[in-house]
């Protein structure tokens, strides 16, 4: 596994995702949080974290994506996440997180979750 | 239409509040709303929040929170509200500590405004407020945090019970082991029984060099290091890393690998002691893993053994095959043969080659090694026999053309001794090739045993050697004992050897099929429950 915690991010509209690819530590959450308040002023509604690529979450990486996930709820915005491993998708609902932020498994679902298209 | 502005003090003061107490409560972080309260309270232009995190000053900010420059709050702080450099200092206290500083700039008039201490008294719990809240909020985080140990725990016992992979199951406990303590890094070593290196894995850079944690001494519930990291036991530094910690990972009689973690990470970017709280989860993770590394590892040496076995089974059949099913029937001639494989399959081998003229060609062979190589062996040297026998002009000839069939073909650096002989019944003239192999026994009819010895090297084992062909004369009623070593060196539970001289003293002027089952019996007796490590093999040939 890579040592530090890249993040890539992409958007579609009003919803930004970002891709992130390594151990979310204090170093790899303070890379999303970066990523993810760039988009947030760059005029993203939503984000969508992809964590396919990484398989560890420390207990300050989660403390930063509540943080971001606070950033995100008082914009009014949302966030979702997808491709979690088991235990990460464990780790999130124990946590608290899943609790302002939906969990799907994968990013297509995640994308039509945050974004409903109109009936 | 806009209501008409309050004219009475009171009035203007009542809408003042209530414009304060809607900023208050508008959505967004609290930074933004104490400041948006705060200059609707005093009309600055702009106003800044700082607010104490451990013990340092912080800007609150609409970004990441940033600490403060160092001269940009004043120290010593002084008593109450304040005024430097053109921005009036508002602390904002609650329960008599101070929680935030409010650093208001842009103020129309000079001086604190009338409202200053009431608005510092609201800030400050509105922000005191906060901080509780927080506290209360990270509280519930540990609480949650301890939560996630106890279920990470219960996870990795039952993932662990039926991973049966090394490499995920190594990969589950450090990636927990990391996640769980905070680690910036972590390593797993497994060993071998031997003491090398089964597995290794590395998150964030290695913590422990595969090559060196073998000699680590690590007790019970691990070594914490928080002073350096350094190895447990030599006091050498660990590259790269402040503070470690590690577990052995162990069963009773052995160590199967060591488990450390480094570095644990606080938010503010600080590394922090491991405890012995982590300490004790470490040691979990790893008597966790142990239990599973080496159920893990039963299960593959059963997987092993059960695919020897079977391969054994497939050597033995077609060593089955090889070995004649049914004893020659000579005019002239008693014959009885007898192998004993102490495995499965072996390496001795016999054979009998009834020849033109009422001729008899007989050989007993033990070729070095055991098991399937030595089967192998024995099947080339079974094949090069059949295919020469017919070419060969003499015995020695035949030895010959057999050892470079051998030097040609066998792919091993093996070798064989082999008692070749070829009889005449009517004249009793055997001639023989013994290569390197154990003395045969002829008992002659007035029962005196003579050695027939060896006439040259194993075949094999020298390039371009020769073989002496000898001749002997075989009488009516005289035997021949010709036998592997399984028998002469057959072992008893003090490990004393059969020997030669029990073997001759067993020659009798019995039939050749009784001597072959009083000899097997008598060994049988000799050796007990001793294990037996060779083949035993047994050829006997009377004139009548």
């Amino acid at each position: 596994m890579s040592e530090s915690c890249k993040v890539n991010s992409e958007r579609r509209g009003d919803v930004a995702i970002l891709w992130t690819d390594g151990y979310i530590n204090n170093q790899g959450g303070e890379e999303i949080a970066r990523e993810a308040y760039a988009q947030l002023d760059g005029g993203a509604r939503a984000l969508v974290l992809n964590l396919e690529k990484t398989r560890i979450v420390n207990s300050i990486g989660i403390s930063i994506l509540i943080e971001v996930l606070e950033k995100v709820m008082d914009r009014k915005g949302a966030l979702a996440f997808c491709g979690l491993t088991p235990t990460i998708d464990k780790t999130f609902r124990i946590m608290g997180l899943a609790q302002y932020a939906e969990i799907y498994p994968t990013q297509e679902e995640a994308l039509r979750g945050v974004n409903p298209q109109p009936a | 239409m806009t209501a008409p502005a309050p004219t009475s003090p009171a009035a203007r003061l009542d809408e003042l509040w209530k414009r304060i107490g809607a900023a208050l409560d508008c959505d967004g972080p609290l930074s933004s709303r104490v400041a948006d309260a705060a200059l609707v309270a005093t009309g600055a232009r702009d106003a800044t929040l700082y607010l104490k995190e451990r013990d340092a000053w912080v800007r609150a900010g609409d970004s990441l929170p940033g600490a403060a420059a160092p001269d940009e709050i004043p120290d010593p702080l002084p008593e109450g509200i304040f005024q430097r450099e053109g921005n009036l200092w508002l602390p904002l206290a609650a329960e008599g500590e101070i929680h935030g500083l409010l650093r208001l700039h842009g103020l129309e008039e000079a001086g604190a405004p009338e409202n200053a201490s009431l608005l510092a008294f609201v800030l400050g719990s509105v922000v005191g407020t906060h901080r509780l809240a927080r506290q209360v909020r990270d509280a519930e985080f540990e609480l949650k945090a301890r939560l996630l140990e106890l279920e990470s725990l219960y996870d990795l016992g039952l993932s662990l019970g039926g991973q049966l992979d090394l490499s995920a199951l190594a990969d589950e406990v450090l990636f927990r082991s990391i996640s769980l303590t905070d680690a910036g890094k972590g390593s797993l070593v497994l060993f071998e029984e031997s003491g090398a290196v089964l597995l290794e894995r590395s998150v964030g850079g290695d913590v422990v060099s595969s090559r060196e944690a073998a000699a680590w001494t690590l007790p019970e519930g691990g070594v914490i290091n928080n002073a350096a990291a350094t190895v447990p036991t030599a006091g050498k530094a660990l590259a790269g890393c402040e503070k470690c910690l590690a577990v052995a990972i162990s069963v009773p009689d052995r160590r199967l690998g060591v488990l450390a973690v480094a570095d644990k990470e606080s938010r503010d970017g600080r590394v922090l002691d491991f405890t012995a709280t982590d300490a004790r989860l470490l040691s979990l993770f790893a008597n966790q893993a142990a239990g599973a590394i080496e159920t893990a590892r039963l299960h593959k040496d059963a997987i092993e053994k059960e695919r020897i076995e079977r391969e054994l089974e497939l050597a033995a059949g077609i060593q089955r095959q090889i070995l004649p099913r049914d004893l020659p029937n000579v005019a002239g001639l008693e014959v009885a043969a007898k192998n004993r494989p102490t495995r499965q399959v072996g390496g001795d081998y016999f054979d009998f080659f009834p020849l033109s003229g009422g001729r008899l060609a007989f050989l007993v062979a033990d070729v070095s090694g055991k098991g399937v190589p030595a089967a192998l062996l024995v099947s080339t040297v079974h094949a090069a026999v059949h295919l020469q026998i017919d070419e060969a002009k003499t015995v020695a000839d035949l030895i010959g053309r057999i050892d470079r069939h051998l030097q040609k073909f066998s792919a091993t650096r093996k070798f064989l001794t082999c008692f070749f002989g070829l009889i005449e019944p009517d004249s009793g003239t055997l001639r023989y090739v013994s290569a390197g192999h154990n003395p045969a026994l002829l008992r002659r009819g007035s029962g005196a045993v003579e050695q027939v010895k060896a006439t040259g090297v194993p075949i094999g084992m020298f390039p371009n050697a020769s073989w002496r062909e000898e001749t002997v004369v075989m009488e009516k009623g005289d035997l021949l004992c010709v036998y592997s070593d399984g028998i002469t060196e057959a072992l008893d539970t003090a490990d004393e050897e059969f020997g030669l001289e029990r073997l001759e003293k067993l020659m009798s002027a019995e039939a050749p099929g009784g001597v072959c089952e009083t000899i097997f019996d008598a060994v049988s007796e000799f050796a007990g429950d001793a294990p037996q490590y060779d083949d035993q093999t047994l050829l006997l040939l009377r004139r009548t």
